[in-house]
């Protein structure tokens, strides 16, 4: 299943940042959800606490940095790239769970590592925000893989 | 597989953002730092331009009232002027973070009662708050100069600012939130006090700003807002203790401002319409051009004084950038602006939809070609919306009415020219002088046309040249009557006197 809200037709800086805030919040969902079935897998509330961080940022580059000068289209995303699954996960075997989170780790990465590329040109503290946020995808994929299943 | 439930339902909220209210009931006035009922009994109806709902009502004050509000304001500026600019900033800082806590529902309410896209709005909130962000700069931007030994050996010369006293303001429909903060932040941040009176079609969001302007504690009387139309305007213009204006319209009106105010020797900057063309040149960058032109040509429903409105293909790009051009437009998606997917809004108006309905009639009857037409476009869920979707005329000839009046919709001209030479002398056979843009890689033909053209605002790969806070703004020619622009140290200039003083010590 895709994210409820994908891009509209026509992608502007501002869509961008409404599908981040998606993904970020699905995220947060995702790790809260099962952090309680697994409450001794340290690493889940932390992983919550990250993507909500995460989703105040870009809800404050939202407000800080949007004018009319970049509201303009941007075409060179497809997607089709970045669905990601939002079907419950809750009672499911850890190994799916972290499977799960995995995927929409890898498929944020690349979402934002694609939308750094095109905001350069339209507002370079954006691409920064993005790159950051890619970077932190990374890593986080790397502590899901280090949980013992 | 269950559903997984996400953290927080604002994911689907955010399709459709929650209005801040349904009604808004009667708007009062603020004055001398309360909330007031208009003495007038005169209400008009505020409407959601999205659903023609009636979302509140606005009192159309009388002179007798506004000239009260001139002499409260009379009366603090007596006090305001002696407070010390870097105490007047302070409360800049609280207005600041006021609406940044706020700044969602000053975006919402704005899309409630204009109409445009919630990004477009929220982009407008900024533009606010970079004004109060820069004038809260005001011990930097009204510092004077002295010049040692400039008058002559032990005779110093120096030159002070000093504000002058209750300045006003009068705003149009198209930026409900940013338009007054083009001027009264500087005035107030100045030393002078101030009246606003937004446009009675929009008037809920200054509304709205006003609680943070009260919360932030400005002293009772050094910014004010006088709801209504015509009869306070003219009672500020009339009024002897008002010594400047700043209006924002049509041209006519803007003309009529200039007039008037200058007959009672008052300072006025009088920002009028506008009739801007876009050219785009064989070399330019295509994709970046078009996809940043849809946003000029139709970004909020092309009711703004900047909006692309000529669109002039030089050479053979012709036919290139007219496919480009209708395959993006065709993708603009149109609704209800709280909507999040929505990239562009109704019509402030009934009346504002049959005037461009007209203009579309017109262009047809002239013989221009009809390539894109948005009239009876059917948006769901709002069938009574002023609605018009992104419309485009070919074989547009320079003579047309189409190519030469302001149109203040979603309607593109396109008109084919040979080379530079004839885009520049088509910009200047208008009589407006707002904007004009350049698409181009060639920095020789973009030089020229930044030397050449007798507008404003230049673009260069840039359909909106809305200038920053700390940049002055306003067109030339019919787009603007006066010589102090708005924002920046033009409003600095604007919104104070020089006073020289010459110092010998015995």
């Amino acid at each position: 299943m895709v994210l409820k809200s994908s891009f509209p037709e026509i992608t502007t800086f501002g869509s961008l940042i409404r599908f981040a805030l998606e993904l970020e919040n699905t995220a947060v969902g995702l790790y809260e959800g099962s952090s309680k079935t697994y409450p001794d897998v340290a690493a889940l509330p932390l992983l919550a606490g990250v993507h909500r961080k995460r989703f105040q940022l870009l809800e404050q580059t939202r407000q800080q940095k949007l004018n009319e000068m970049i509201l303009e289209a941007i075409h060179e995303l497809n997607r089709n790239d970045y669905l990601v699954e939002t079907d419950e996960v809750n009672g499911s075997p850890l190994h799916e769970v972290l499977k799960r989170a995995i995927t929409l780790e890898e498929q944020s990465f690349k979402f934002y590592g694609d939308s750094a590329r095109l905001a350069k040109s339209l507002l370079a503290e954006a691409s920064r925000i993005f790159q950051k946020l890619a970077k932190v995808n990374g890593e986080n994929v790397g502590t899901l893989n280090a949980i013992p299943v | 597989m269950a559903k997984l439930k996400v953290a927080s339902e604002r994911v689907d909220d955010r399709q459709q953002l929650p209005e801040v209210k349904k009604h808004y009931g009667v708007l009062k006035n603020y004055v001398n730092g309360e909330w007031i009922n208009a003495e007038s009994s005169k209400l008009e109806n505020i409407e959601n331009p999205a659903t023609a709902e009636v979302i509140g009502q606005v009192p159309l004050s009388t002179a007798h009232e506004t000239f009260k509000a001139v002499e409260s304001a009379q009366e603090a500026w007596l006090e305001w002027r002696e407070t010390p600019p870097i105490s007047r900033s302070r409360y800049f800082f609280k207005l600041r973070e006021l609406m940044e806590q706020h700044f969602e529902d000053i975006s919402r309410i704005q899309v409630q009662e204009h109409g445009k896209a919630i990004d477009e709005a929220r982009g407008e909130t900024r533009r606010a708050i970079e004004n109060v962000e820069v004038a809260a700069g005001v011990t930097s931007l009204m510092m004077g100069y002295t010049l040692e030994d400039g008058a002559a050996a032990g005779i110093d010369e120096e030159a002070i600012r000093s504000p002058l006293g209750v300045f006003a303001s009068i705003s149009p429909f198209n930026f409900p939130a940013m338009i007054p903060f083009w001027f009264w932040p500087y005035a107030v941040a100045c030393g002078n006090t101030y009246i606003i009176k937004p446009s009675k079609q929009v008037p809920m969001t200054q509304q709205y700003i006003f609680e943070l302007i009260h919360e932030a504690g400005f002293p009772p009387g050094v910014v004010n807002l006088v709801n209504g139309s015509h009869e306070v305007a003219d009672a500020l213009m009339d009024h002897p203790l008002v010594k400047g204006i700043s209006f924002v319209g049509s041209t006519p009106v803007a003309h009529y401002v200039y007039r008037k105010c200058a007959e009672n020797r008052k300072r006025v900057q009088a920002q009028g319409g506008a009739k801007n063309s876009l050219v785009v040149m064989p070399d330019c960058v295509l994709n970046r051009t078009v996809a940043n032109m849809l946003s000029s040509f139709y970004g909020c429903t092309g009711q703004r004084c900047l909006a692309g409105a000529n669109l002039v293909a030089v050479g053979d790009i012709y036919q290139e950038l007219k496919e480009r051009f209708i395959e993006g437009a065709k993708r603009i998606k149109v609704g209800y602006g709280l909507d999040e997917t929505v990239n562009m809004g109704p019509l402030i108006s009934g009346d504002a939809k049959r005037k461009i309905e007209g203009y579309i009639e017109t262009g047809v009857k002239e013989g221009a070609k009809l390539l894109l037409d948005g009239r009876n476009i059917k948006v769901d869920g709002y069938p009574n919306g002023y609605f018009i979707g992104p419309t485009m005329f070919d074989d547009v000839t320079p003579d047309m009415t189409i190519a030469k009046e302001e149109i203040f919709g979603p309607v593109v001209s396109l008109i084919r020219v040979k080379n530079l030479d004839e885009a520049i002398d088509l910009i200047h056979s208008s009589p407006f002088g707002n904007a004009a843009s350049i698409y181009t890689q060639s920095g020789p033909a973009a030089r020229e046309f930044r030397y050449r053209v007798q507008c404003g605002n230049i673009g260069i790969n840039i359909g909106v040249v809305a200038a920053m806070a700390y940049f002055p703004f306003a067109g030339y020619k019919d787009s603007f009557f006066g010589d102090l622009h708005g924002q920046g140290q033009d409003a600095i200039n604007f919104f104070t006197d020089r006073k020289v003083v010459i110092t010998r010590w015995f």
